[in-house]
C-alpha cells in the first residue's frame, strides 16, 4: 500500500512486489524473496534427493499447511480465534470422499474437488453468520468452533453401521472412509493420477500460489481494513465499517483454505477418519500457529513442516523417546511458546534482525556523526 | 451417557417417569461438568481448555485410591483434594500470566490439557478398571434408573448450586468477590486483594472440576484419559447458552439444554440428543448472544425502566 | 422532516461560514434513553443547523455523552426519533449512519496502537472514493502529524493522538462531526490546536456538534450552546448568553460543590 503512495515501481517485477509487500507481512526486502526463491527450490528438487515414503510424509505436512494458513490468516489478522478449523478441514475431505466414490470417474474427481470446497467453504460461512451477526464475545468465538469439531467427532464415529451410507460411501464410523480417489488433473484417458511425486508437486504449486494469493490479500484494502477490525472493532464501526460481515467474509475464506487441505489430505490417503475432527488433532493448528507466529503466513506453514516432522520422526522410533511423548512434547511447546514467546518464533526473529540492523545503522551514523567536524 | 434402554413410541405413565428421570440424569451432568469452568469464566473471564483434564484429575484421584482399597466416600475427598492443589498451582504459576490476554489463556490451557491427558495416558495406561456405581437402581415396567446417577448426582448438583449462591450473597468472600467481578480496579483501590481473590476463585473452580470428577468415577464406566472432552462439550455448550452468570446462566442452561437432550435421547437415542445440544447453543448465539442470563439481566433493566 | 419548534432561544444566525440561511442538519424528537431506573435522556428535542459549530455542556451525569453515542447508534433509544439530512436513523446499524455522512471521534483516543500514523488516516481514507496520496497529505498537513507519519501511533502523545483521531474521522468528508470532549486531559497549548483546527474544518463548511465541559476552549470554537441537565435540554443559546445565565451556574455549582 504504502509503496503506490511512495510512486511506486515501474517495472513488471517492482509492480508486483508492491502487491505482494506491505506492513501486514514480514519479509519484504530483496534478500527475503532471494530466500523464498532458494526455499521453494530446495523443496521442488527434494523429491529427486529423498526416498519415496519421505516424499509421500512430506506431502502430508503440505496439505496441513492450509490448515495452518487458515488458522493464522483468521487469527493472526483479523483475531478471530478458532479452535475448530479441523471441522471445515474434515468436512471437506468427508465431502470429497462421498462426491469421488460415487462418481467414479476424473470428471467425478473434478465435481468433487468442486464439491468438497464448496461444502467446507458454506460450512464456515453458516457457522460465522450464526456466531458474528448474534454480535457474540470472542471467546464463545473460540470455544463454539470447538465444540462443533467435537461434536462432529461424535457424530462420525457413530457411523460404523451400513446404513450409514451416502450412496456408495460408507462413512465407516470410527473406522472411517476407505477408497477415496486421488486427485487427478484432465479429463478422460489422458487423465494424470495425482500420487506419490506428482501429489508433492501440485500440493507445493497450490501452497505457494495460496501463499503469495494470502500476501497481496493481507496488504491489500482488505488486509487493512481486517487488521483495524483485530485492533478496534468498536472504532472501526464508526468508520462505517460492517464489522460482522467484515469477519463474516474472513472466515469463510479461512474455511475454503481449510477445505482445500482437507480435499488434499483425504486424496493423500485416499482414506478419512473421524479423528480429524477430534481434540487432538484440533489443536494442531493452533500449535503450528501459535509458534510459527500467527501474524507470519510464512512462520505459519514453516512450523507445520517442522513439527509434523518431528511428529513422524517420533513415531517411527527415532529418538530417545516413545511416539507416546510426541503429544506431551507439542502441548509443552505450545504453553511454552505462548508464555515465553507469545508473538511466536518468525515475528521474534524479525524483530532481532530489524534491532541487529537498526544498531548497526546507529554506529554508522555515529561514527559519521564523529567524522563530520573534522570535514 | 444415558442408560436407556429401547425407545418405544407408544407413551405410557412409565415413560413419562423414564423421560423425567433421563432430564435429571441429564441435569445433574450438564450442572456438574459445567460449574467448575462457570466460576471461573464468570468471575475472571477466562475460560479454562483444561477443564476436562481437571475433571480427569479429579476421576483418578478417586479411581487410584479406590482400587487400592480406600473406601468410595474417603477416595473421593483424595479426587477433590488432587484437583484442586492442581488447580493453585496452575493458577499461581500458568494463568495468572494471562489475566489481560483472555485469548492466549485459553490457548495456554489447552497447550496444559494436551500434555496432562498424554501424561495420565502413559502414567497408568489406556484405562483404569471401572468403578460400578453405588445405590443400585430403580426398575418400573419396562424401564430401569440408576439411582446414583438420577437421583442422587441431581441432588448434589442443586445442593453445588445451593451452597455456591450462598457462597457468593451470605459471605465476606462473596461480596468480595461480586466486588472484583464488578470493577478490579476500584475493588483493589477499597484494599482488596484482587490476586488473592482471582487464586480462591480459581481453586474453588478446580475444586468443583474435581468433585465433579469423583463424583463421576463410579458413573463413566471405563475411565481412560480423553474421557474429558466428553465433560467439555457439555460445559462449553452450557456455558455459551447460560451466559457470565455463574448460578443463573448454568442453572438455566442446564435447564433448557437437559430438556432437549432428555427428550431427543429418550426418542431418538443418546447420539441424536447430543446433536440437538449442539443445535441449541448455534441458535443461541446468534438469538441470545449474551446467553440466558444476559437476556435477564436485559429484561429485568427494561421492566425497571417501564415501571 | 420537521423540526422541533418549542426550543426557548431561537437562534441568531450561527457562525456559519456558509452564510445566509441555515438548514437542519440533525433532528431528534422526543429521544429517550433509560438504564434501568435511570432516565438518561428524558423525551430531548434538539437540534443542529447546517455550518454551526454547537457546544454540548452539562454537568457531569447530564446525558451528553449517551446522547451522542444515541446519534451514532451505538446505543439504541429507549424511545423516540433521531433524523439526520432528512434521513430517519433510528434503525439505523451504527456503520451505516456514517455511511450518510457523520463522523465521530469518542472521548478518549481510539487510534490503532499497532499501525503508523499513516495507516491510521488510511483505515478510514480507503472507505471513500477520495483521492487517497492527495487527501493524506492534505490532512497529515492539517494535523501537523505529516514528520510523525510512519510512526506507530502507540509513540504519539495524548495531544497528538487527539489529533490524528480528528484526522482519520475528517477524511471521511462527513456533514456533521460529532466530538466527545476533544481537549480532555490537553494542555493549553494543544487545547489551542484543536480549537483551530475545529476552526479551520468549520471554515471549509463541516458542522460540527462538540461535547465538552472546559468552556474557554467552548468559547474559542463555538457561540451556540447548548446545556443538558439530568437528561434533559435545560438552556440554549449563545456562549455569552449561556454564561451570564444565573440557573446555569446553579447546576454547575450545585454539582461542584
Amino acid at each position: 500500500m504504502s509503496g503506490s503512495l511512495d510512486g511506486g515501481s515501474t517495472s513488471l517485477l517492482g509492480r508486483v512486489r508492491d502487491r505482494l509487500e506491505g506492513p501486514n507481512t514480514i519479509g519484504d526486502s530483496p534478500a527475503f524473496w532471494v530466500g523464498f526463491a532458494v526455499a521453494v527450490a530446495a523443496l521442488a528438487v527434494y523429491p529427486f534427493t529423498t526416498d519415496p515414503y519421505t516424499i509421500i510424509q512430506s506431502s502430508r505436512y503440505l496439505a496441513l499447511s492450509f490448515l495452518a494458513l487458515s488458522l493464522c490468516f483468521i487469527w493472526g489478522y483479523a483475531g478471530v480465534l478458532s479452535f475448530g478449523q479441523v471441522a471445515f478441514f474434515g468436512i471437506a475431505a468427508y465431502a470429497f470422499g462421498i462426491i469421488g466414490i460415487n462418481l467414479s470417474s476424473t470428471v467425478g474427481v473434478g465435481v468433487a474437488i468442486v464439491g468438497a470446497v464448496l461444502a467446507g467453504t458454506l460450512s464456515a460461512a453458516l457457522l460465522g453468520y450464526f456466531m458474528f451477526y448474534g454480535g457474540v464475545r470472542e471467546t464463545y468465538v473460540t470455544i463454539m468452533t470447538l465444540v462443533v469439531a467435537l461434536v462432529l467427532n461424535t457424530f462420525m464415529a457413530q457411523t460404523a453401521g451400513s446404513e450409514w451410507a451416502v450412496g456408495a460411501a460408507q462413512l465407516g464410523g470410527f473406522n472411517g472412509m476407505t477408497d477415496i480417489p486421488s486427485l487427478t488433473l484432465g479429463v478422460g484417458e489422458t487423465a494424470l493420477v495425482l500420487e506419490g511425486v506428482g501429489l508433492y508437486y501440485a500440493l507445493l504449486v497450490a501452497l505457494v500460489a495460496s501463499y503469495l494469493g494470502l500476501r497481496v490479500l493481507v496488504n491489500g484494502q482488505f488486509g487493512m481494513t481486517m487488521v483495524a477490525v483485530r485492533e478496534d472493532e468498536a472504532r472501526t464501526t464508526t468508520f462505517g465499517y460492517d464489522v460482522p460481515f467484515v469477519k463474516l467474509v474472513v472466515f469463510t475464506i479461512g474455511g475454503a483454505l481449510a477445505a482445500v487441505g482437507g480435499v488434499f489430505y483425504a486424496s493423500w490417503g485416499n482414506y478419512i477418519d473421524p479423528s480429524v475432527f477430534g481434540i487432538a488433532f484440533a489443536a494442531l493448528p493452533v500449535v503450528w500457529v501459535s509458534v510459527g507466529g500467527r501474524e507470519s503466513l510464512l512462520g505459519a506453514i514453516g512450523a507445520t513442516l517442522a513439527i509434523e516432522r518431528m511428529r513422524t520422526g517420533l513415531s517411527s522410533g527415532i529418538g530417545p523417546i516413545g511416539s507416546e511423548w510426541a503429544l506431551v512434547i507439542v502441548g509443552g511447546l505450545l504453553l511454552g511458546v505462548i508464555l515465553f514467546l507469545p508473538a511466536g518464533v518468525v515475528p521474534r526473529l524479525a524483530d532481532l534482525t530489524d534491532e541487529l540492523r537498526e544498531k548497526r545503522s546507529e554506529r554508522s551514523q555515529s561514527t559519521a556523526a564523529t567524522e563530520e567536524p573534522t570535514e | 451417557m444415558i442408560a436407556a434402554t429401547a425407545a418405544p413410541l407408544t407413551f405410557s405413565a412409565y415413560s413419562l417417569i423414564a423421560l423425567l428421570f433421563q432430564f435429571l440424569n441429564s441435569f445433574g451432568f450438564i450442572v456438574l461438568a459445567t460449574v467448575g469452568l462457570a466460576i471461573i469464566f464468570g468471575m475472571m473471564g477466562v475460560i479454562n481448555l483444561a477443564h476436562g483434564e481437571f475433571i480427569l484429575i479429579g476421576v483418578y484421584g478417586t479411581a487410584l485410591p479406590f482400587h487400592a482399597g480406600v473406601p468410595l466416600p474417603v477416595a473421593m475427598i483424595g479426587g477433590v483434594v488432587a484437583a484442586t492443589v492442581f488447580g493453585v498451582l496452575v493458577e499461581r504459576t500458568i494463568v495468572n500470566r494471562f489475566y489481560d490476554r483472555l485469548l492466549d489463556s485459553m490457548v495456554a490451557t489447552w497447550g496444559l490439557a494436551l500434555v496432562v491427558s498424554q501424561l495420565l495416558l502413559i502414567v497408568f495406561g489406556s484405562s483404569l478398571d471401572s468403578i460400578s456405581a453405588p445405590m443400585g437402581s430403580v426398575a418400573y415396567g419396562p424401564f430401569s434408573s440408576s439411582i446414583y446417577r438420577s437421583v442422587f448426582l441431581p441432588l448434589v448438583a442443586v445442593a453445588v448450586l445451593v451452597g455456591l449462591y450462598a457462597l457468593f450473597t451470605r459471605t465476606e468472600f462473596g461480596i468480595k468477590a461480586r466486588a472484583t467481578i464488578e470493577d478490579p480496579e476500584t475493588a483493589r483501590a477499597m484494599g482488596i486483594d484482587t490476586d488473592r481473590m482471582y487464586t480462591v476463585t480459581f481453586a474453588i473452580g478446580s475444586a468443583l472440576a474435581g468433585l465433579t470428577g469423583a463424583l463421576y468415577a463410579p458413573a463413566l464406566g471405563s475411565i481412560t484419559p480423553n474421557r474429558g472432552s466428553t465433560f467439555l462439550v457439555e460445559a462449553f455448550v452450557a456455558v455459551v447458552v447460560g451466559g457470565p452468570s455463574v448460578i443463573v446462566g448454568t442453572l438455566s442452561a442446564a435447564g433448557v439444554l437437559s430438556v432437549f437432550n432428555a427428550t431427543g435421547s429418550f426418542l431418538f437415542g443418546t447420539f441424536i440428543g447430543q446433536m440437538l445440544l449442539l443445535l441449541v447453543a448455534i441458535v443461541a448465539l446468534r438469538a441470545l448472544p449474551n446467553g440466558i442470563s444476559g437476556y435477564l439481566d436485559d429484561w429485568q433493566q427494561r421492566r425497571r425502566a417501564e415501571e | 422532516m420537521s423540526t422541533p419548534q418549542d426550543i426557548n432561544v431561537r437562534q441568531k444566525p450561527a457562525v456559519a461560514a456558509t452564510g445566509g440561511a441555515t438548514s437542519t442538519v440533525l433532528a431528534t424528537k422526543r429521544l429517550t434513553k433509560n438504564f434501568g431506573g435511570l432516565t438518561a435522556v428524558d423525551s430531548v428535542d434538539f437540534s443542529v443547523e447546517e455550518g454551526e459549530v454547537r457546544c454540548l455542556i452539562g454537568p457531569n451525569g447530564a446525558g451528553k455523552s449517551t446522547l451522542l453515542e444515541l446519534i451514532t447508534g451505538q446505543l439504541s433509544p429507549s424511545g423516540g426519533d433521531i433524523y439526520f439530512d432528512g434521513t430517519d436513523l433510528t434503525d439505523m446499524d451504527t456503520h451505516n449512519r456514517i455511511d450518510t455522512g457523520i463522523s465521530v471521534k469518542f472521548q478518549s483516543p481510539h487510534v490503532y496502537e499497532n499501525l503508523s500514523v499513516e495507516e491510521n488516516l488510511q483505515v478510514p481514507l480507503q472507505r471513500t472514493d477520495r483521492d487517497t496520496a492527495q487527501v493524506l497529505a492534505e490532512t497529515l498537513d492539517r494535523i501537523a502529524l505529516a514528520d510523525k507519519r510512519g510512526e506507530p501511533a502507540s509513540d504519539l502523545s495524548h495531544g497528538e493522538k487527539q489529533r490524528l483521531e480528528i484526522g482519520m474521522a475528517v477524511t471521511l468528508d462527513p456533514t456533521l462531526m460529532l466530538l466527545d470532549e476533544p481537549v480532555a486531559g490537553m494542555s493549553v497549548d494543544e487545547t489551542a490546536d484543536i480549537a483551530s483546527l475545529i476552526r479551520s474544518l468549520h471554515d471549509d463548511g463541516m458542522t460540527f456538534l462538540v461535547v465538552e465541559h472546559d468552556m474557554d476552549f467552548v468559547r474559542q470554537i463555538s457561540d451556540r450552546v447548548t446545556v443538558l441537565n439530568q437528561g434533559e435540554i435545560f438552556r440554549e443559546g449563545p456562549i455569552e448568553e449561556i454564561e451570564a445565565d444565573e440557573d446555569v451556574r446553579r447546576i454547575y455549582l450545585g454539582e461542584n460543590a
